[in-house]
């Protein structure tokens, strides 16, 4: 069942006042006060900022820290406190994996952006001072800049205490007979090349706000995370977690930079420091840029070799990534890229190794697409080269190659579940913009090279066989006869919120108008897991459907009791109301709520979803950091691509992509997120290059860090082979991350058509391309 | 943040800046403003040219046309004398920046700001245009290509306010290119950019030719080599391909974060490559 996604308004067939249904799409109820900017983010929230907090960053990348002088600082009039590592209690140690980065430094700065000191101060103005103010002592040590210095011998080592050196984690996965099979094959194709930096850039910088009264920390903030960063704080900080709580209010925006601590800890000592006072703080764009994690830069080299017949037959690939001075998730990413590396294809001969290394570079972290979008670069275009070397059209090779339900992946994990690779590519074939690529190709005006790439890509959902992908829903019919979800994962910015009001909404047979939202909130929420990992509505929508059943069955006997019915399937749910069918008598919710003691009023469910139980390798940490999943995504991109050979500009004039999400909750929802993805990934294509020398940040703001403008992007077609997932709620799987995975790999296939050339480093700005141009084929 | 004043004349705006300590003037802040965010500059009171007789006046006479300073870059390039007469300039105006920066943003400002990316220099170069500073003294005028003497640089003196630009109308017949190379389509800052006036006879070769390029020198770069070649040829792919030589012997390009001085050499030959002739019925189309 293919269902085409039209761009345009949504939403006009349905009242607002009516009940959401599954499968129509429905506009967000939080769109108006995101359109109208009267939402209320973090930094928005009312509650008076006596003091605001902001960090002493180093400056410089690596060196011993001697001493910090605080004293002209502290003597400031309007300075509350000055804080270093001294004022530290608990373990002053942060990370989601390893704990290896300080709150404030106390020993060894690793990066320009690491925290010396904290300041609290009366107003902007008087922090700004007093941050000027502070100064430090330092022995200079020599910084390592790339992943190869990072592996050199005799490299100066970042972490003593990490056993493995400078290699924060490293891995391989072996299938069949591994590098031995490339004797069998009559073809070999390999490609090397290297995928940049990517910053966030979320409109919304890291913030929040907090008060330490009645022995208790209260954090709000901007994040993904907030039972994790409850229990990170209490750690770092030396609470215990009962004394903090976490609330996480719509974010403006998160894509995995919010993905562990950013302001929290900060603001925690921040507080602790001030009793009674609120405390903000707001990173400018510019220490978000310094300060806050990005997409690792990667370095690939592949080698596929095939059959003669064009069928995959092995495969080599390593994959390298800069996570800079800190886990941060890097081990994860690490995982999560070399379970892809292969793609969506079957080819029973693979080894895959990569290693995940420190450097002083900013910190690599979680980013939308989490180490596939690096891996699909070398694997689609190796693909093409392969398709070229046997004389089959892209097309060709992909349906000949593609995984089949049952099949197992390259990484070894066998794929039970809905597996629509091969109907997104069929989809593809059979819509004009492929059908019609030739003609295009022909009419290439003066001064220009057309082209057309294809992609693939597949994406796991969830965090993998040992980390628990675990949600708790709440779900409440207050006494005035309203309904309210307790949702404890963050919405930062994807409309998961609005997708448990749609579900709710449903299920409980009420207008969207009448449920209310508890947004994420450590004390009123229940755990939910990180808003990641394209798990989020996917684990959470289990949970409330389990919830919904429960509490509405309660109504409904409840009622069936009080009345003497024998038959609860006698009451319905209608907009407000109880219905009895047979009698035609209605109940106000109210009064049924009035009925019930609070406790009956409310329902709880946890769901863990599905794990993969293949041994696909001995690695235990490997397994610990996500390896294999249970359920992909897939999806396939298509692009026609214009080259201005006179500036190196490359045009992107039309976009296709066929997906495979399972079945859709609300279209219009997938549509935003394939948008978004393809955007951002355009972006990771064309323009944006997070530039350092020395560890230090080049591309400091928005005016040097390109982020493509809605000129630069493509109308986008958008197709939707709705598979049912089996484990999936309503048949759905995620398609927060799939859409960002292939539009680099896109790009580069359609500009090799084009000129016949491939960039060994990306993105292919102008000044790239005109060079790439200039090179000898 | 310091005070800002509103003189309602240009004599009162003058003696404000004689009488004031630290003053800047204040156009649309689009350049100022982030000056002042960033540090750079720490005005101790402003003086705005919001509320001044006469400051955003665009006027045509016969044989020329006049831009006070203050007029908005918006209205610039939707003026029909500027669209008549001063295409080029109005190409320009159109990517610059986004609709925000141009409602804001005025011509004085981007003149001030002296920058060799600045995108309204180069046509005001190709356009020959003049430029008036009002100062207690009176009035000075001189070619805007005088005026510019460096990045960031001017001859404007203390106390002294830019209080127009005019040029004289160029002749009818006369083609108007103007290409911006940036990072990407919209808020750009260019890369290179070339603005180009030319008048092709009915036989196709072409008299009078002006040419001026962005960012590949510390102010606007011209090549009257490249021009003379041009004069009196017809502009084939071949003869456009010589004068591109010429034009990458000319330029004085610097590598930077944006772009290396090799691809700016290249692009600011590439450029003219545009110019050519379009097939009967065609027209020049843009990147
Ligand atoms: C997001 C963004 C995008 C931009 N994009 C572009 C672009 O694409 N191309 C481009 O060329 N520029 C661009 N700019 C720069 C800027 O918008 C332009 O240079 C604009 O024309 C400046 O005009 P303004 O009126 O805002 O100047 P202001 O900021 O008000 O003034 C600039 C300087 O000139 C002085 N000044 C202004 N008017 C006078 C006067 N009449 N007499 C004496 N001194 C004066 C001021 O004191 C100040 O030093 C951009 C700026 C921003 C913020």
């Amino acid at each position: 069942m293919n269902t085409f996604l039209k761009t345009g308004p949504h939403g006009t067939a349905h009242p607002e006042t009516a009940p959401p249904q599954i499968g129509l799409s429905q506009p967000r109820p939080d769109a108006a006060a995101k359109i109208r900017g009267t939402e209320k983010f973090t930094i928005d929230l009312p509650g008076k900022d006596d003091l605001w907090a902001g960090v002493k960053r180093a400056g410089i990348p690596h060196a011993r820290l001697i001493s910090i002088d605080t004293e002209k600082a502290r003597a400031l009039p309007g300075v509350a406190a000055v804080l270093t590592h001294q004022d530290i209690q608990g373990s002053n140690r942060q990370g989601v994996v390893r704990q290896d980065q300080p709150v404030l430094v106390d020993d060894r700065i690793r990066h320009c952006g690491d925290a010396l000191a904290l300041v609290v101060a009366r107003d902007k103005t008087a922090l700004g001072k007093a941050l000027s103010l502070i100064t430090f002592e330092a022995e200079v040590l020599p910084g390592i800049f790339s992943i190869e210095e990072a592996l050199a011998e005799g490299a100066p080592v970042l972490h003593p205490d990490h056993e493995t050196g400078n290699i924060l984690l490293a891995g391989a996965l072996t299938q069949g007979q591994g590098l031995d099979a490339f004797k069998a094959c009559a073809w070999e194709v390999t490609i090397s090349l290297t995928v940049p930096v990517q910053e966030h850039v979320c409109l919304e910088t890291e913030c929040g706000r907090a008060i330490f009264k009645d022995n208790r920390l209260f954090i709000t903030a901007s994040t993904q995370t907030p039972f994790r960063d409850r229990n990170e704080t209490a750690q770092a900080l030396g609470l215990s977690q009962d004394r903090v709580q976490v609330t996480a209010p719509f974010l403006g925006g998160g894509f995995g930079g919010k993905d562990g601590i950013t302001v929290q800890t900060l603001l925690g000592l921040a507080a602790l420091a001030c009793p009674g006072k609120h405390v903000a703080m707001v990173w400018d764009r510019e220490e978000s840029f310094i300060a806050s994690p990005k997409r690792h830069r990667a370095n690939l080299s592949y080698r596929l070799g095939l059959l003669a017949d064009g069928s995959f037959h092995a495969l080599e690939a390593r994959a390298d990534f800069d996570t800079g001075p800190y886990d941060h998730l890097g081990g994860v990413v690490l995982a999560l890229g070399l379970e892809h590396a292969g793609g969506p294809y079957a080819i029973p001969h693979t080894h895959i190794e990569g290693r995940a290394v420190y450097t002083n570079n900013p910190v690599g972290g979680a980013f939308r697409g989490f180490g596939v979008p690096q891996v699909t670069a070398a694997m689609e275009q190796v693909v093409d080269l392969a398709a070229k070397r046997v004389n089959l059209s892209p097309m060709e090779i992909r349906l000949k190659n593609c995984l089949t339900r049952g099949q197992k992946a390259p990484a070894g994990n066998t794929l039970a579940r809905s597996t629509g690779i091969r109907e997104c590519l069929a989809a593809v074939a059979a819509h004009p913009l492929w059908q019609g690529a030739g003609a295009w190709l022909k009419k290439a005006p003066a001064h220009t090279l057309r082209g057309c790439g294809l992609a693939c890509a597949m994406h796991g959902m969830g965090f993998g066989p040992v980390v628990p992908d675990v949600a708790h829903a709440k779900l409440e019919l207050t006494a005035q006869g309203r309904f309210r979800v307790y949702c404890g994962v963050s919405d930062m910015g994807q409309g998961n919120a609005a997708t448990f009001l749609h579900i709710a909404g449903d299920l409980l047979c009420q207008p969207i108008d009448n449920i209310d939202l508890i947004l994420p909130d450590t004390d009123q929420t229940l755990p939910c897991g990180s808003s990641s990992a394209s798990r989020t509505t996917f684990t959470f929508a289990h949970a409330l459907t389990r919830a919904a059943a429960t509490l509405k069955e309660r109504i409904v006997r409840r009622a069936a009791d009080s009345l003497m019915v024998d038959d609860p399937e006698e009451f319905t749910l209608v907009p407000g109301e109880l219905r009895h069918l047979t009698s035609g008598r209605a109940f106000p919710l109210a009064v049924m709520a009035g009925f019930m003691n609070p406790d009956e009023r409310m329902a709880v469910s946890r769901y863990r979803a599905p794990t993969a139980r293949d041994h696909v390798t001995d690695n235990k940490a490997l397994k610990m950091h996500g390896v294999p999943h249970a359920i992909f995504s897939y999806t396939v991109h298509f692009a026609r691509v214009e080259i201005d050979t006179l500036t190196g500009g490359i045009r992107v004039d039309r976009y296709l992509a066929a997906t495979d999400c399972g079945r859709l909750i609300n279209p219009a929802l997938v549509e935003q997120q394939m948008h978004g993805a393809i955007a951002q990934g355009l972006g990771y294509a064309l323009f944006e290059d997070f530039l350092t020398e020395g560890g230090q940040t080049l591309t400091r703001d928005l005016s040097t860090y390109i982020i493509p403008g809605a000129l630069d992007l493509p109308p986008m077609e958008l197709i939707s082979v709705a598979t049912r997932e089996q484990d999936g709620p309503f048949g759905m799987k995620g398609v927060g991350e799939v859409g960002i995975d292939a539009p680099l790999a896109c790009v580069a296939n359609a500009v090799a058509d084009a000129c016949g050339k491939r960039p060994g480093t990306w993105p292919l700005t102008r000044v790239r391309m005109l060079a790439l141009l200039k090179e000898k084929p | 943040m310091a005070d800002v004043l509103f003189p309602v004349s240009l004599d009162q705006a003058l003696d404000l800046l004689a009488k004031t300590e630290a003053p800047a003037v204040l156009a649309g802040g689009t350049d100022l403003l982030v000056q002042v965010r960033q540090g750079k500059k720490t005005p101790g009171i402003f003086v705005s040219l919001d509320r001044i007789e006469g400051a955003q006046e665009i006027l045509e006479t016969e044989t020329e046309i006049i831009i006070r300073a203050g007029a908005p870059l918006a209205r610039i390039m939707a003026h029909p004398a500027i669209r008549d007469h001063g295409s080029v300039l109005a190409q320009a105006l159109a990517v610059l920046g986004s609709p925000q920066i141009r409602n804001m943003g005025t011509l004085g400002g981007n003149i001030m700001t002296a920058s060799p990316a600045g995108d309204s220099l180069p046509p005001l170069y190709a356009l020959d245009a003049r430029v008036q500073l009002a100062g207690p003294e009176g009035f000075r005028r001189m070619p805007v290509r005088d005026f510019i003497q460096g990045p960031g640089k001017t001859a404007l003196a203390p106390g002294e306010i830019l209080w127009q630009a005019n040029f004289t109308k160029p002749a009818p017949g006369t083609c108007h290119w103007f290409e911006k190379v940036g990072q990407r389509t919209a808020l750009s800052i260019s890369m290179v950019s070339l603005a180009a006036l030319f008048r092709p006879d009915p036989d196709g070769r072409v008299s009078k030719v002006s040419l001026a390029w962005g960012s590949v020198g510390p102010t606007i770069v011209e090549s009257p080599e490249t021009e003379t070649f041009l004069l009196n040829k017809p502009l084939t792919r071949e003869v456009l391909a010589g004068a591109g030589d010429l034009a990458r012997q000319a330029v004085r390009p610097i590598s930077d974060i944006r772009a290396t001085a090799d691809f700016r050499r290249q692009v600011a030959g590439n450029l003219l490559m545009r110019l050519e002739t379009p097939a009967k019925g065609k027209r020049l189309t843009r990147y």
